[in-house]
């Protein structure tokens, strides 16, 4: 009997041998455009590295809306209820909790209860505490999953990992992995749009990088203003001004073309001139909500007192229409002046009820809205902070970071919805049952998208790269 | 099948995988290993630190009670079996981490970790600290969900007990490892073959080859049935030699001469021109950028500044504009401190060599990392990574986690790689130039020696002519301090005093102010040292062992008498960073230790200028961060002795950081002083001082002390007295010898006059130590010790970092060679001989061309490893001077059977500029290239767009018309027109980059306002052209962005377009040739290259 011991590396396939094996091994959508980077033939040309490509089986959803908590929510405030910290509020962690990591800033104070109410929501009834009015509303929509871990308790490796699958700055992000794998099913917009609501997380733009993929596969970042993207306002004074000089480029380019008899590269970057034409239109009619109802802006909360709900809801009511458009990827990132962030190692009340008031209204909308206009079964909603906080204060009145356990959760397309899954102890400090980690968390985001995690694979380093590493179970508690 | 028993056995067969055979020029190793689980067993018992004489007591064959029995049948073997033999039994799928739990000699030998269980010892035993999920050592297990706590206690009890188990059936069948036979690798490999000079291979037509390298690609296409291509036009050849060799066009005069240059020696002498441009080093320092994960940030949470890396990136430039030998330039990147003869700037002197090694040290890095060693092992992952594709085209980090899955390249050999990286240290070393720094500090301390001799043979009157020693004075001063009554009064009993007893009355005056500072110094004897652990006390007239310095500034004063340019008498037995004035700069380095206290005192005199850290784990960042490193770092007020001799103390988080590894640095940047006497470890407080009998001071001892101090000086020795008077200012050298101090004077006047330094990043050797491995790839997890040394199958034997230097830059290793032309290959054809240019390993690709490309490695050395042979003879090639489109002789179907993606080079390729030569031949077309080179670099213009932390001001929109290669590179606000035509994110090396083609690039060229501005530009230059017509200035125009010249059709319609926009614009000119101008930017054939 032969075994084989620990395969954990088990997605080596053995390599092709030639070229024709090569072909074959990369013509199944997944790794042809790995061989497009090796040989000029067989370019992105004809289509573009965005253009939709089949999934692996059928996936539940197609677009994905990624609520990006910067900074670190915390879970025993916000849905993971322990009573047992109303106990022994006040006393020694050390004692009563036992051993504890150590955390980033060193300065662990007394067992910390929650400030907030908790109570059951909806048929599902999941705990959340009175900080999510209106989500609870849709509680029952909503998947938990409370006994999330990371690798990592300092922002920006965690935040790489999270993003990225790895605590190192520099490897593809979700969405970009999402665009190799998929495409997209709008040319005229980018494929992977980061909505920025002020704050770029610690980390800085290679949170939403391409790392080793193409480059054309990193985020764009918008701005939620009316020229969101940079290089999309028409440098010229009127459109007649930029059709004319395109319409020369075209005749000359054109010339060359046949000069090269049609080189596939050329020809490829031809094409680009019409799909930026066209994007040109496509983004500002994207930030036009001229169209959107009263009622509607209402519901996403831009009319509402606090300005950072104005923003996030914009950032909300925009990923509907990007949704709307199929673009295949969208994360928003958090409006700035909550504190820092969500990492509330003090002023924990303040920050915390600041950043709920700006996310809750606007995520609570956005699920009625795809709901009623039938778009929420096929986008997936995921609601995630890089880590959760300590069940201990910090000093006395902030929670440190930590990862040994906290919760995210999932909605829409194959989102089992009133499902929970795990726990962790019973002072919400390490996740002891179902204990899932991120790449577990990618695994299922690109399962619902109809990807195998193990099959979507990119040959860099020697290595057959994977958004999982040689990682990620699914999470099948919260898959419907 | 393993037993027990076969241990002894295997330890010898793992002895004689140590040691290497000789194998023609490569020494081979005997790879008759290796049944996993058993080495797994051997590095077991070393990691856990249990001699092979104990190691019988963990076999012994306890016999279990019944009770002990029933325990286990009944509590501990369901949990096992509910639990862990999923994962961990014989009958298990896969069995995990090597460990068997369903047996008792499975979970006494272990997996890769070690013993799981050490009977009686909770804390010890691997499977405790898995089901505790507190992960100390090992993933918490089960993975999914925390047992009981009922079902740990029972675990816990179980062990307590002795972990008796019953299982004691020796499983006759183990699981196996697939072995894993490197010689067999190693022989099947192409890349790992010897290289040998192939003959020529034989083509029919004799004529189209040029070089030699053209008989190869000619016998291939031949072979094909195929024809070369028609030779390119000469233009086409001229726009592609440039852009190739100096990343920028052909001016139109350029053209004009090569066009009429009907020489049989045109091309030659275009290329020998190019080869010598200025412009070349910065083209191909580009790559090799790109190669080393260039950046001057270091990226993460803050994107702190990665200092003085841009003196490296000039380096780069300089050595390829100097054709610096390849091998050469290897041996600079890898050991360029270590090298006898380093090479000099030929206009500066410093020393060129050592900013090579700042390659090693341009990886990102962030702050407070919550743990530090774990943070060092993914540094040295990226270094090993950058190191092992950059020169030899090898995924060596690929087997930091398991000996490499296809190559035959194994775990020991990534650490004993590790070993160097931990051996050394980084360095922001001082260059001099010219020289002039150690000619003058050469200088300084002669003229300090002779002031310091010339002292020595002076009579000591240290009282002048009144014949009074310090003795009177001191009861003179007694006395006055007893007789006056108020400060008024002082003076006038001073004044008597002198007077009386014939006394200096402005000396007696600060014999007044100074005799208890003087009583105090004279009768201190230094701290309480016994018991202490004292690190060092800098005794003696050398460093002591292991301690090092960069720069000059740092000197061991020695016993004997010493004096700084500034005329101090230095304090004998300590290390002084100012001897030879402050300006001077340096480091000074203790060797590596553990750190095991809580404390680190360092006795010092500083200046507020001068640094202190503690280098934990190599971990660099401290300085620009203090969080979990307070108190690793000390500076301004840290340092800041105020003149006087203190302790000062290494604390806060230090304590954290007990059982690493660490090394002291003292840091004089310029413009700061600090001198070191002592470092003592200590939980606590820094040492006290000595304890003393009361001692009988008066005048007649201070007599005495006079007199030996005057014999000692004599001896070239420093008596206290001397110090003490000095240092109050009773005494100065100039009282002494006049002629000293003229010595002196001029000493300082050149100290004073230093001219500046320049700083690089460098490698400096540390203290050489070996490097465990990692168990998979986890540093919490300690496996055998390997030596620094080379992969194993390329010799292996033990080796400094110079000798691994030696070992990659010569032809007898495989890859070197190989690797560096098929790099040229690329850049200059489009595609590499080996496509996957940086893996030459198994799961890259093969070659397509394998005989040429050993036959441009030995040309390569042959030709002295220059760099600019090889591209000389590959663009002045038949292959390279192609057209672009395939021979027309040859049918379309041909070729889209035989050769459809162009391997065999049929014709030359279409590629698109990169980013840098787009925006390069941007800047030339509009005449705003600014074309100085070097220095530091031009501020990334930042958009809107750009935000978050570590953002700094934005820079010019136009660079200053400054070349592409001198743009900041900040990791985390890279520059978006350069990323968007595919610049790589600087995080691993990158021999070739992405070919993206996307709309984003067409947004840039039809948007950014940089290119928008420049089109402007170069309608103004145009529209400034005197004499000219509109057709004339239209084909300028063309020829300056196209390098063509338009047909007349062509002009005709750029004219018409001109008309239309005018029209539009309602006869403003101007701008319609601004369109023109940016609708000829836009077009494929500006930024194609043909």
């Amino acid at each position: 009997m032969t075994k084989k011991l620990h395969g954990h590396c088990g997605r080596f396939a053995s390599r092709p041998t030639n070229r024709r094996e090569m072909l074959q091994w990369c013509a199944n959508g997944f790794g042809a455009l790995a061989l497009s980077t090796l040989s000029e033939s067989s370019s992105a040309s004809a289509s573009g590295p965005w253009v939709s490509k089949p999934s692996h089986f059928p996936g539940r959803a197609k677009n994905v809306i990624f609520l990006y908590m910067d900074g670190g929510p915390s879970h025993v405030d916000t849905f993971d209820y322990k009573p047992q910290l109303e106990k022994y509020d006040g006393q020694d962690p050390r004692k009563v909790i036992g051993k504890l990591a150590p955390t980033q800033f060193d300065a662990v104070g007394k067992v910390l209860k929650s400030q907030w109410k908790f109570s059951q929501r909806g048929e599902a009834g999941h705990w959340m505490s009175d900080l999510f009015p209106c989500l609870s509303e849709v509680s029952d929509d909503l998947a938990m999953i409370k006994s999330m871990t990371s690798k990592f308790s300092e922002h920006t490796s965690a935040n790489y990992f999270l993003h990225t699958g790895n605590g190192l700055q520099g490897k593809p992000s979700m969405g970009a992995w999402l665009g190799y794998g998929l495409g997209s099913e709008n040319q005229q917009l980018p494929g992977f749009v980061v909505l920025n609501g002020g704050l770029i997380p610690p980390g800085g733009l290679d949170c939403f990088g391409s790392g080793f993929l193409p480059s054309a596969y990193q985020g764009s970042v918008f701005l939620p203003k009316a020229q969101p993207l940079a290089n999309i306002k028409p440098s010229e004074a009127n459109s007649q001004l930029q059709k004319s000089k395109l319409a020369l480029i075209r005749d000359f380019d054109q010339q060359t073309s046949g000069q090269l008899r049609a080189d596939p590269e050329v020809e490829a970057a031809i094409q680009n001139y019409e799909t930026a034409f066209k994007m040109q239109t496509a983004v500002p009619e994207l930030m036009d909500l001229s169209d959107e109802t009263e009622e509607t802006k209402r519901l996403y909360g831009l009319e509402a007192e606090f300005n950072n709900t104005k923003t996030f809801g914009m950032q909300c009511l925009l990923a509907r229409r990007l949704v709307e458009r199929g673009v295949r990827f969208i994360e928003l990132t958090c409006p700035g002046g909550n504190g820092d962030r969500w990492d509330q190692h003090g002023g924990l009340v303040d920050g915390h009820n600041k950043n709920c008031k700006t996310v809750d209204q606007p995520i609570a909308a956005l699920i009625k809205d795809l709901k009623r206009t039938g778009l929420f079964d096929s986008t997936l909603v995921v609601w995630a902070g890089e880590f959760g906080r300590t069940p201990f204060a910090q000093g006395s009145n902030g929670r440190d970071h930590n990862p040994f356990g906290f919760t995210v959760w999932m909605a829409g397309g194959g989102v089992k919805g009133g499902a929970s899954v795990g726990a962790t102890d019973e002072w919400g400090y390490r996740a002891i049952e179902n204990r899932f980690e991120i790449h577990d968390l990618h695994a299922t985001m690109l399962h619902l998208l109809g990807i195998d995690h193990t099959k979507s694979t990119f040959r860099f380093s020697g290595r057959d790269m994977r958004l999982t590493d040689v990682h990620g179970n699914l999470i099948k508690e919260v898959i419907a | 099948m393993i037993r027990l028993d076969q241990r002894y056995k295997l330890s010898a067969k793992s002895l004689r995988r140590c040691a290497s055979v000789q194998d023609g020029h490569l020494r081979l190793f005997s790879l008759t290993v290796s049944v996993r689980i058993a080495k797994a067993t051997l590095m077991s018992v070393i990691a856990w630190g249990l001699p092979f004489s104990v190691a019988p007591s963990v076999l012994a064959e306890d016999v279990p009670t019944a009770e002990q029995i029933q325990f286990f049948e009944s509590k501990v073997r369901p949990i096992f079996v509910e639990h862990c033999y999923e994962c961990h039994s014989e009958t298990a799928d896969e069995v995990e981490a090597e460990l068997l739990l369903d047996s008792k000699w499975g979970w006494m030998t272990g997996g890769e970790s070690g013993p799981a269980i050490i009977p009686g010892n909770l804390d010890e035993s691997l499977v405790i600290d898995a089901v505790r999920y507190e992960e100390n050592k090992v993933t918490a297990m089960p993975p999914r969900s925390k047992l009981s706590d009922k079902e740990i206690g029972v675990l816990e009890e179980w062990v307590k007990m002795g972990a008796p188990d019953p299982r004691t059936a020796k499983k006759t069948m183990v699981p196996v490892a697939n072995e894993i036979d490197f010689q067999k690798r190693f022989n099947e490999h192409w890349s790992w073959r010897p290289i040998t000079k192939p003959e020529f291979p034989w083509v029919t037509d004799r004529k189209w080859p040029r070089a030699g390298l053209d008989r190869f690609v000619l016998h291939k296409i031949e072979a094909a049935g195929l024809m070369p291509a028609a030779e390119a036009d000469r233009r086409t050849w001229l726009r592609r030699v440039y852009f190739d060799l100096i990343g920028l066009p052909p001016t139109a005069d350029q053209f004009a001469a090569f066009l009429s240059d009907n020489s049989e020696h045109a091309h030659e002498k275009v290329v020998d021109e190019l080869l010598h441009s200025p412009f070349l080093g910065e083209k191909w320092a580009r790559h090799w950028m790109d190669l080393v994960r260039y950046a001057e940030t270091y990226g993460h949470e803050f994107d702190y500044p990665l200092r003085y890396a841009h003196e490296y990136r000039d380096y780069l430039i300089r050595a390829f504009n100097a054709d610096v030998p390849f091998d050469q330039f290897i041996r600079e990147h890898i050991a360029g401190d270590l090298l006898n003869e380093p090479r000099k700037n030929p206009e500066e002197g410093w020393n060129e060599s050592i900013i090579g090694t700042g390659f090693w040290y341009l990886h990102e890095a962030t702050h407070a990392p919550t743990d530090v060693l774990g943070n060092e092992a993914d540094i040295m992952d990226n270094q090993i990574d950058v190191f092992g594709k950059s020169f030899l085209g090898l995924t060596i980090a690929c087997a930091r986690c398991h000996d490499h899955k296809f190559d035959a390249i194994t775990t020991a050999d990534y650490y004993a790689l590790t070993a160097y990286l931990q051996s050394s240290c980084r360095q922001e070393y001082p260059l001099d130039p010219l020289g002039k720094r150690a000619a003058s500090t050469r200088e300084i301390n002669r003229l300090r020696r002779l002031a310091v001799d010339t002292l020595k043979t002076s009579d000591l009157v240290m009282t002048g002519e009144t014949g009074k020693n310090s003795g009177d004075y001191y009861r003179a001063a007694m006395q006055v301090v007893a007789e006056a009554k108020s400060e008024a009064d002082l003076a006038v009993v001073v004044s008597q005093a002198a007077k009386a007893e014939g006394l200096d009355a402005a000396l007696l005056q600060r014999w007044v102010d100074k005799h208890e500072p003087i009583k105090n110094e004279l009768i201190d004897r230094g701290y309480e040292l016994e018991n202490q652990n004292v690190f060092a006390d800098f005794k003696g007239d050398t460093l002591p062992e292991g301690w090092t310095t960069s720069g000059l500034a740092f000197s061991p004063i020695g016993s004997g008498l010493q004096l700084s340019s500034d005329g101090a008498v230095l304090v004998p037995n300590t290390v002084e960073s100012a001897v030879n004035g402050k300006k001077q700069v340096g480091i000074l380095r203790s060797p590596t230790f553990e750190i095991t206290t809580d404390r680190i005192h360092v006795l010092l005199k500083a200046s507020a200028g001068a640094a202190v850290r503690v280098v934990i784990d190599n971990f660099q960042m401290a300085e620009f961060n203090a969080l979990l490193f307070r108190g690793t770092f000390l500076n301004n007020k840290g340092t800041d002795t105020q003149g006087q001799w203190q302790w000062k103390s290494l604390a806060g988080d230090l304590r954290k950081y007990k059982g690493h590894k660490a090394y002291l640095e003292f840091i004089d940047n310029g413009d700061a002083s600090i001198a070191i006497d002592k470092v003592v470890f200590s939980d606590g407080g820094p040492p006290g001082k000595m304890r003393v009998k009361k001692l009988v001071f008066d005048s007649d001892a201070l007599s005495q002390m006079e007199q030996e101090a005057a014999i000692e000086l004599r001896a070239g020795r420093v008596h206290p007295l001397i110090l003490v008077l000095l240092r109050n200012q009773i005494l100065s050298v100039e009282d002494i010898s006049q002629e000293a101090s003229e010595s002196l004077q001029q000493a300082r006047e050149l100290a004073e006059n230093l001219p500046p330094i320049r700083r690089v990043i460098a490698m400096a050797q540390g203290t050489s130590e070996d490097a465990h491995v990692y168990i998979r790839g986890s540093h919490q997890n300690i496996g055998e010790v390997v030596p620094a040394r080379f992969l194993e199958v390329l010799g292996g034997e033990p080796a400094t970092r110079l000798e691994l230097a030696n070992r990659v830059a010569t032809l007898e290793n495989p890859l070197t060679a190989r690797v560096i032309v098929n790099r040229f290959w690329h850049h200059l054809f489009g595609v590499g001989i080996v496509p996957t240019v940086d893996d030459f390993g198994p799961q890259g690709l093969p070659p397509s061309h394998p005989e040429l490309l050993d036959w441009l490695a030995t040309d390569l050395v042959e030709h002295g490893w220059s760099l600019k042979h090889l591209m000389k003879q590959m663009v002045l090639s038949s292959t390279y001077r192609q057209a672009t489109v395939a021979n027309e002789a040859i049918s379309e179907k041909l070729v889209a059977s035989v050769d459809p993606s162009n391997d065999l080079l049929h014709r030359m390729r279409v590629r698109r500029l990169s980013g840098e030569a787009i925006r390069d031949a941007v800047l030339v077309a509009s005449g705003r290239l600014e074309p100085k080179p070097f220095g530091p670099s031009i501020a990334t213009h930042r958009t809107p767009f750009m935000t978050g932390r570590g953002a700094r001001p934005s820079g010019p929109l136009d660079g200053n018309g400054r070349r592409s290669v001198y743009l900041s590179v900040y990791r985390n606000f890279l520059n978006p027109f350069m990323l968007t035509f595919d610049m790589p994110s600087p995080f691993g090396p990158q021999g070739r980059r992405s070919k993206s083609n996307v709309p984003a690039q067409a947004l840039t060229l039809m948007n950014d306002p940089f290119i928008i501005g420049q089109a402007t530009v170069i309608a103004d230059k145009i529209l400034s052209l005197a004499d000219q017509n509109r057709e004339q200035k239209i084909a300028i125009m063309v020829e300056r962005v196209h390098g063509i010249v338009p047909t007349e059709n062509q002009t005709q319609q750029l004219s018409q377009f001109l008309e239309s926009q005018a029209n539009a614009y309602g006869k403003e000119d101007k701008r319609a040739w601004a369109d023109l101008a940016h609708a000829l930017l836009n077009m494929k054939a500006f930024y194609f290259l043909q």
